[in-house]
């Protein structure tokens, strides 16, 4: 209950005008950049990072909330208008979406997107705040044993998640942790893989990481590029959207139910609470659900609005879910997770179990602010700013990566002041671009380079207390806890057959 | 084809990998009286990186020998996009150097010229000239004047 009334008391920080520009700013750039193909929130906070520097953390955190939010709902603006899923997350959405488009109906398919993305995120942001504190007591349970099985855990379950491509996923998880295992050791004097460079005796830093793995590679990719952009820069010039059509008639929702709209938040939000889950997963799961329970499956895919409420409230409830393992054990389940936790961690603050309990009063404006760009900033942006989000997001390409490419480079020297670091950003932006040119997902890369010194950290500590003894992991409960929802999850996730796409 | 275009990156990171392993095995012991060194750790990621890396490139060499002629999933558009990354690499590292010695402004207004140049033609040549400008002239505005930021400069 306190928690909870430390956040109702975080929205009189919303009051403050330049906390509320951020989070404004926050959510305008998420959603341009969830809505323009092939750009992501992911992208925006990481451009956005080393600006964080000069900021209040609190503010910086409610900043980065708003983004993560924005950059849900975003996507389904191209989704919908031209069948481009603007972030991977409204995959489900273009099915009905677009249909509706093509029948005349763009405007309404948004409205019902951004109803279901208010409902879904407003509930996962109160299942986070009403759920986070238990978490955060009970992961005071977890002890160094169990740390380590719950880090291993995350790392296998962030792997597994990447069907048909595991080896890939391990491979770059590896990478990640070789690259954490960069410098001073955590328990002993020793330097490691330092080549005698001064600059890496610290290790390799986190902004860097960020900038080159999102930022330099998507940069790069972009000028791989496919024609993609100028097919949507021709499609969008072909649509024409009115402010008063984004209302969805009140029948409509009714139809759509409460208990669809619920349900399918709920989904999103336990999916978000996985590693390496995310929004897309959490939108296929709802929408195969929503279409599996419907009395007239065959609608979807037509344009049934029911899809994209399912779809779009399921991938906004995920950010409450994707924030819970994140604050109270230190662990991202996806890129922009990560992201954050790299700001509290570039601030000096520890995430874990004692964040919630000895800092609460930093993480409570965020949450503050993901129910409030949820409620107000998703409905009200679609209202005011609806007709124009086709002129916005048909930038041009070419002025669009100058600005990337300036924010990125320069943004690596903000946070270290070090050309050394901005080399290191490069290298990471060439090797993250030749990656996912081969096929393989970073999210593993960054989970590994996050969570690698916490992983050695706790295994070496446990076998010391073990007397080397690696028997340990059985015996106490809460590792052999983590080890057997390790089990359950490879064999749901790696052996049993995947679910087939519905529509 | 044991040199096959396909091939290189899975050679790459085989031998980054190995390089890896080899290097924590030099640090020394990995066990010493039933406790964990400095290099155990780094050995067993070194070890799993090596089998993934052997594995991948086993099985990119068994798809190319399938597929001969298959290249990498994404075809560029044109032969400018085939080399547009590596002229983007390159004005990265030049424009990193050029920032520590001609300063913010001189090395952001070329290197975002350069990046739209790449982006898109010639064409049009003074317009994009003047929004590199304008670019760079609000960045250093974002930078220095809203978010203090020092940066450097021709002259200091």
């Amino acid at each position: 209950m306190e928690f909870i009334s430390l956040v109702t008391q975080s929205f009189s920080m919303l009051l403050e005008p330049v906390v509320l520009a951020y989070v404004i700013a926050g959510f305008l750039i998420g959603t341009i950049f969830a809505a323009i193909p092939g750009l992501t929130a992911t992208l925006a906070l990481a451009l956005l990072l080393p600006l964080t520097y000069s900021l209040d953390v609190t503010t910086a955190l409610m900043a980065c909330a708003s983004i993560y939010m924005a950059g849900m709902c975003g996507g389904s603006i191209t989704a919908t208008t031209i069948n481009i899923p603007g972030a991977p997350s409204s995959m489900m959405t273009a099915l009905d979406g677009y249909p509706l488009q093509q029948q005349g109906k763009g405007a309404l398919a948004l409205g019902h997107a951004a109803v279901g993305s208010m409902v879904g995120g407003a509930v996962g942001a109160l299942l986070l705040i009403a759920v986070a504190p238990f978490v955060a007591e009970a992961s005071l349970l977890v002890k160094t044993t169990g740390k380590f099985s719950l880090l291993a855990f995350a790392v296998i379950v962030i792997i597994i998640a990447q069907r048909g491509n595991m080896i890939k996923a391990a491979m770059a998880a590896c990478i990640g942790i070789m690259l954490s295992t960069v410098g001073l050791d955590a328990m002993e004097p020793v330097t490691r893989f330092t080549f005698e460079l001064s600059e890496l005796t610290a290790g390799i830093d986190l902004m860097p990481v960020i900038i080159g793995t999102f930022a330099i590679s998507e940069i790069l990719i972009q000028a791989n590029g496919s024609g993609y952009a100028k097919q949507a820069v021709e499609a969008f010039s072909k649509v024409k959207i009115k402010r008063r059509d984004f209302l969805p008639p009140l029948a409509e929702i009714r139809k759509i139910g409460v208990i669809c709209y619920l349900k399918s938040s709920f989904i999103g939000y336990f999916v978000g609470t996985l590693p390496g889950a995310g929004g897309s997963m959490g939108s296929f799961l709802a929408y195969a659900e929503t279409v599996r329970t419907s009395k007239e499956p065959e609608t979807f895919g037509k344009g049934n609005p029911k899809g994209i409420a399912a779809s779009e409230s399921a991938n906004n409830a995920v950010c409450g879910g994707a924030l819970v393992p994140m604050l109270t054990f230190g662990i991202p389940g996806d890129p922009i997770t990560a992201i954050m936790l790299g700001v509290l961690v570039i601030n000096g603050i520890q995430p874990g179990p004692q964040l919630m309990s000895g800092q609460a009063d930093l993480i409570a404006p965020m949450l503050a602010a993901l129910l409030f760009s949820a409620v107000i900033l998703i409905p009200l942006t679609l209202f005011l700013l609806g007709p124009y989000f086709i002129k916005i997001v048909a930038i041009r390409k070419d002025i669009l990566y100058g600005v990337i490419a300036l924010l990125a480079v320069v943004g690596s020297y903000v946070a270290t002041y070090s050309f050394f670091q901005m080399m290191m950003a490069l290298a990471m932006g060439i090797l993250a671009y030749y990656l996912r040119k081969n096929g393989f997902p970073l999210i593993t890369l960054l989970l590994g380079f996050i969570l690698g010194p916490n992983l050695e950290e706790f295994l070496r500590r446990a076998l010391a207390l073990s007397n080397g003894n690696p028997l340990t992991f059985i015996t106490n409960l809460d590792s052999l806890f983590f080890i057997i929802l390790t089990l359950v999850f490879v064999y749901f996730l790696a052996i049993k057959k995947p679910l087939k796409t519905p529509v | 084809m044991l040199f096959n275009k396909n091939l290189v990156f899975y050679y790459f990171v085989l031998l980054f990998s190995m390089g890896y392993l080899v290097t924590a095995i030099s640090l020394g012991n990995p066990i010493v009286e039933s406790r964990l060194e400095p290099s155990f750790f780094p050995i067993v990621i070194g070890s799993f990186a090596v089998f993934f890396s052997l594995i991948l490139l086993s099985r990119q060499f068994a798809k190319n020998k399938a597929e001969p002629k298959t290249s990498q999933t994404d075809m560029p558009a044109s032969e400018k996009a085939k080399f547009a990354p590596t002229l983007i690499m390159l004005a990265i590292f030049v424009y990193i150097l050029a920032f520590s010695y001609v300063g913010y402004f001189i090395s952001s207004y070329l290197f975002v010229l350069s990046v739209i140049l790449i982006f898109s033609s010639v064409e049009k040549f003074l317009q994009k000239a003047a929004l590199s400008f304008i670019i760079a002239l609000v960045g250093y505005l974002l930078f220095e004047q809203v978010f203090g930021v020092r940066l450097p400069a021709l002259w200091e």
